[in-house]
């Protein structure tokens, strides 16, 4: 909603506004370490992604750090180690698997040690139970016109209960045909319950759809650190550079030591769809 | 102890007060033709060499010892008259002052020099001549003082097109914007690009950056002073204009002849009507309406009744709408008590609020929220005697905001009726002055005002573990007030003092100090306000933002007062300024009280200026130098940083030619230094196809150079015999030699034409230019 009204107010100047793309220079920085962490509450290998920040400017992937030894730690002192990239294949170089699969518990609390180049950084975050979707429908309408795939003539909508008595957070994820839909990168999916009454009927998901394509749709939990991370970083991907929305600033993370990133823990609840004719 | 000083100082003036026989000579000033009372008229008695000037209300009053008195009546734009009389009684003056243009027999004119610049004891202060702004060019032909505002020195701007301006390090909530006499929360219209202030109703204008009269209060950096029109009490007349952009109209005239009068005017943009001929279901436009009616019974008793109502309209494709505005009422009765203690009484109502409508059977919602302050005012201007002249008064004023209210659309949207607490204030101001002429050079005028600010209920204050922490909020306690019951109290003292020192006939020296008290405190983060940002009072979370400003200046003037010059430098601190920790939850936020971050603030600068007042060319030059900087616990890692609007270097020129009757050129001219921005130095990769922009340092990073030149010209055909009205045309070109100029710089993952990514590990830095050149054209009539 509050990207809504930062949205608005740049229409209303992009009445006679134009831009350019220019050069700027100052924009190189010290590489940053930067970490990924993901447990969820399905029995399954879990990953965690170590990388560094490059200059602005600099191109191609960001180098990955394959050197690291990490370790995830629950409440209940039950201690997970992770591997570097088991299965050798260099698109997964700064993939760490946990040796062995395990389930994320909700109420648990579960700690990460990354410790690379002397450096050591951990961070912690609490599972939370998620609100599962009730079933994802889909919508026929003409109107829609995609230049480039003019098939995709359908929405998909959600329908869900939100539980009033607790709060909340929550991130969504969206495929077709199992590649994530984020306005290419442009976009987080995220919201808290705040004035959110109970019957979710019909939210939109992001994107139009072709007949026989795969939606799936997840929703995932988050803690309110989890979901203040996701709220700055895309304040940070739509910031218009202050003049009117927030002074560009770094998300809130809960990793200490001076990396970027974030170690989440979520519960999943996943629903598909195939879009029929 | 200071204050005990000035206590006694005032006593002592009291006591010198009585004495050899003396009468008072009082009176109003207006314009010959309009009947309209004149704000600022210097009044000069030869034979004391000492003057006066008239108050807001065109009234002045000098106490003399009987005697024959020669007097100069002297106001810029209109004929300087002189007067004498013999003085053994009492005595009521009324003078009618011609305008330039005006023929007049039977007066005398006199060439006593209008050299305010230098004599008067204000510095840091501007008179905005509204005509001179209405032959300017203007953004859409729309003439604006705000625009003429924001080219004075001192006053920076964030960029074109918004009507935010910043003062002497003052952030745009620091300015105290008044309609007569009713505060404007949100002076913008088309988010910024006009301002609410419709030239053609305006009387009168003046701010003030620094040297702050004790009778104004509130807000820490400036007071943009608004007085319209009371209406021509004479005969009736009227405008209308059809502009690029908007049309107006503007009616005034007597209700009963010299004793009473009404205007009225209105304003509407009209793109939205192109809009919806051409089948487009988006609209935007904003109206504003302003209507004046007084009672001048006799000398004694006058009654005035303001009104402004100003909205702003957006939607966008039917579905979502947006609109805000203004409403304020004025109510005011000036009283003789005596031809020595002139009173103002004033009750005044002021409202902002917004709506923000989106129509969707899952996602509908509306939203609003309002800020609504009452106001109660009683002033005094006692002329005690030619040396002293006494103000002092007290000022009352509610305010209730209701931060906002968000309700589902219509039955079944996610939305549920969710409500933010309401915030309740009273704030208590008294203040006393006095203008002291010391000797026939120096002089001074020194007060002070004391405000007693109270955070009152209905209202449950949340106590927080760490009343810092925004991500785990734990709040403790809930503290409940009844209504009206005292939550927090803020006692301030703010003394104000200025002096002038003549050092030549044509020069002076002055100086000034001011402390200034805000606590009301804008709640946004960007560093233009929108108008859906709402506002705090001072309360257990927020402490009021203060400010000592120490200024000091030389002033000159050259060839007959033809050319006014002025230096000043000026030194500011301001305390407990209020900013927000990065990534604050601005919207909608139960805990806003956890974003706040009070810090430090200073600003220091110098400031020149070159005014020509008289001839066919009149106009100014203004160069400032400036340095702003705010230190904030918790934001850039607590150490210092400058301040979004901190533009070093400014130079604005200003400038008319009345080539003939018929011709008039306007041409303004600025050139400043980039705005400071926070650009990231590197990026990261996150999740799939994310790139994260890295920030290490707030404001590093300065935009390019801001210049732009508009030009103007004004058509007054000859008026044909047979017609009782007059014809104008206002030609202006914005941006005449089409300069490309930054207004803000953002980044973005590199995209095709089509706005497709094509690699996402590749960020560019975009550049957003407002205005290409824009000619307007604008038809006017007068009757």
């Amino acid at each position: 909603m509050k990207k809504l009204l930062y949205t608005l107010f740049a229409l209303a100047l992009v009445i006679t506004a134009c831009e350019k793309t220019i050069v700027l220079d100052q924009m190189q920085t010290e590489p940053q370490f930067v970490i990924e962490g993901l447990v969820v509450n399905v029995d399954s290998t879990q990953y965690v992604k170590i990388s560094k920040s490059v200059d602005f400017y600099a191109e191609g992937t960001t180098p990955r750090v394959t050197n690291a030894t990490v370790t995830v730690k629950d409440s209940e002192g039950n201690v997970f180690n992770y591997v570097h990239n088991p299965w050798g294949v260099s698109v997964y170089d700064g993939v760490y698997a946990s040796e062995v699969t395990y389930e994320g518990i909700v109420g648990r609390r579960y700690n990460l040690t990354v410790e690379v180049d002397g450096e050591t950084f951990t961070a912690s975050d609490d599972l939370y139970r998620v609100t599962p979707i009730d079933s994802l429908v889909q919508e026929y309408d003409p109107e829609i016109d995609e230049e480039d795939h003019p098939e995709r003539k359908y929405l998909v909508k959600m329908y869900a209960k939100e539980p009033q008595e607790t709060k909340d957070y929550y991130l969504f994820k969206f495929y077709r045909n199992g590649e994530e839909v984020n306005s290419d990168g442009g976009e987080f999916y995220y919201a808290n319950d705040d004035a959110i009454a109970e019957n979710i009927n019909g939210i939109e998901a992001p994107g139009y759809y072709a007949p026989d394509d795969t939606v799936t749709m997840e929703i995932l939990s988050l803690s309110r650190l989890g979901y203040l991370f996701y709220n700055d970083a895309n304040l940070l991907i739509n910031s218009d550079g202050g003049m009117f929305s927030p002074p560009p600033a770094n998300p809130r993370s809960n990793i200490e030591g001076g990396a970027a990133g974030f170690f989440q823990t979520s519960a999943i609840d996943t629903e598909k769809i195939v879009i029929k004719k | 102890m200071r204050q005990l000083f000035l206590t006694l100082s005032f006593l002592s003036l009291l006591l010198t007060a009585s004495g050899q026989d003396k009468f008072t000579l009082s009176g109003y000033v207006k314009d010959a033709s309009t009947g309209e009372e004149l704000i600022g008229v210097t009044v000069w008695v030869d034979e004391i060499k000492n003057g006066t000037t008239t108050n807001f209300y065109g009234f002045y009053s000098v106490t003399l010892p009987a005697g024959d008195y020669t007097l100069n009546y002297s106001y810029v734009g209109y004929k300087s008259i002189q007067k004498t009389v013999t003085l053994s009684a009492n005595t009521e003056f009324n003078i009618d002052l011609p305008s330039e243009a005006l023929e007049i027999d039977g007066v005398v004119i006199t060439d006593k020099p209008i050299d305010a610049n230098v004599t008067d004891i204000k510095m840091s202060r501007n008179e905005l001549n509204v005509e001179q702004v209405k032959k300017l060019p203007a953004l859409f032909g729309e003439p604006d003082i705000i625009k003429t505002v924001q080219m004075l020195p001192g006053v920076i701007t964030a960029g074109e097109g918004t009507s935010s301006f910043f003062v002497r390090g003052g952030s745009a909530d620091q300015n105290l914007i008044l309609i007569d006499e009713a505060p404007v929360y949100d002076p913008s219209h088309l988010f910024g690009l006009f301002s609410v202030f419709n030239a053609d109703v305006i009387k009168d204008s003046e701010i003030y950056r620094g040297g702050i009269p004790a009778r104004y209060g509130g807000r820490l950096s400036s007071i943009l002073d608004v007085r319209t029109k009371d209406g021509n009490n004479k005969k009736f007349g009227g405008s209308a204009a059809i502009g690029t952009l908007a049309s107006k109209i503007m009616l005034e005239g007597p209700i009963k002849k010299n004793e009473s009068s009404y205007i009225v005017s209105a304003r509407r943009s009209y793109a939205d009507l192109f809009l919806k001929m051409s089948g487009n279901k988006n609209t935007v436009y904003f109206y504003d309406v302003n209507a004046k009616v007084n009672w001048k019974f006799n000398n004694n008793n006058r009654l005035y009744a303001a009104f402004y109502k100003g909205r702003d309209d957006f939607s966008l494709d039917g579905t979502f709408g947006f609109d805000w505005g203004n409403t304020t009422g004025t109510l005011r009765w000036n009283h003789l008590f005596s031809d020595k203690l002139f009173s103002n009484t004033s009750l005044i109502a002021s409202n902002f609020d917004y709506i923000t409508k989106f129509d969707d059977a899952a996602q509908g919602f509306i939203w609003n929220a309002n800020m609504k302050e009452y106001s109660f005012k009683q002033d005094f201007n006692y002329y005690m005697n030619p040396m002293n002249e006494l103000q002092f008064g007290y000022h009352l004023t509610y305010r209730k905001i209701a931060p906002g209210k968000i309700a589902p659309s219509q039955e079944g949207t996610i939305f549920k009726d969710t409500e933010l607490a309401k915030l309740y204030s009273l704030e208590h101001s008294l203040y006393l002055s006095n203008q002291q002429t010391v000797t026939d050079k120096l002089s001074f005028e020194y007060g002070l005002r004391v405000s007693i600010f109270q955070n009152v209920g209905k209202q449950d204050v949340f106590v927080y573990e760490d009343p810092y922490d925004n991500i785990n909020i734990k709040r403790t306690d809930t503290l409940s007030y009844g209504k009206l019951e005292n939550i927090k109290t803020f006692v301030n003292w703010e003394p104000r003092f200025s002096a002038r020192l003549m050092v030549s006939p044509k020069s002076s020296i002055k100086a000034s100090y001011n402390r200034m008290v805000q606590n009301v405190h804008l709640i946004s983060s960007g560093t233009v306000p929108l108008p859906f940002n709402t506002w705090q009072p001072s309360g257990p979370y927020l402490k009021p933002q203060i400010a000592d400003q120490y200024a000091m200046g030389y002033f000159r003037n050259f060839k007959d007062n033809t050319y006014e010059v002025s230096v000043e430098g000026y030194y500011k601190d301001m305390q407990d300024v209020t900013d927000f920790a990065d990534n604050a939850e601005i919207f909608f936020n139960d805990d806003l009280s956890t974003e706040f971050r009070q810090g430090k603030s200073w600003s220091y600068g110098a400031e020149f200026m070159a005014q020509k007042v008289k001839g066919d060319v009149t106009g100014f030059v203004s160069y400032t130098y400036s340095k702003t900087q705010r230190e904030i616990p918790g934001v850039n890692r607590g150490e210092a940083f400058n301040a979004n609007y901190d533009r070093r270097h400014v130079f604005n020129a200003v400038g008319t030619y009345e080539m003939n009757d018929k011709w008039t050129f306007g041409a303004s001219f600025t050139y400043t230094s980039g705005r400071p921005t926070t650009i990231p130095s590197g990026r990261y990769e996150f999740g799939s196809n994310y790139n994260i922009d890295l920030i290490t340092e707030r404001n590093a990073y300065v935009l390019p150079t801001f210049h732009r030149l508009d030009l103007s010209a004004t058509l007054n055909p000859r008026v044909k015999k047979d017609r009782n009205w007059r014809g104008q045309w206002v030609f202006s070109i914005y941006n005449a030699y089409n300069r490309s100029n930054p207004f803000t710089v953002y980044t973005r993952t590199v995209q095709n034409d089509k706005g497709e990514v094509i690699d996402p590990n590749k960020k560019e830095a975009r550049m957003v230019y407002l205005f290409p050149i824009l000619p307007s054209i604008t038809y006017k009539i007068k009757f």
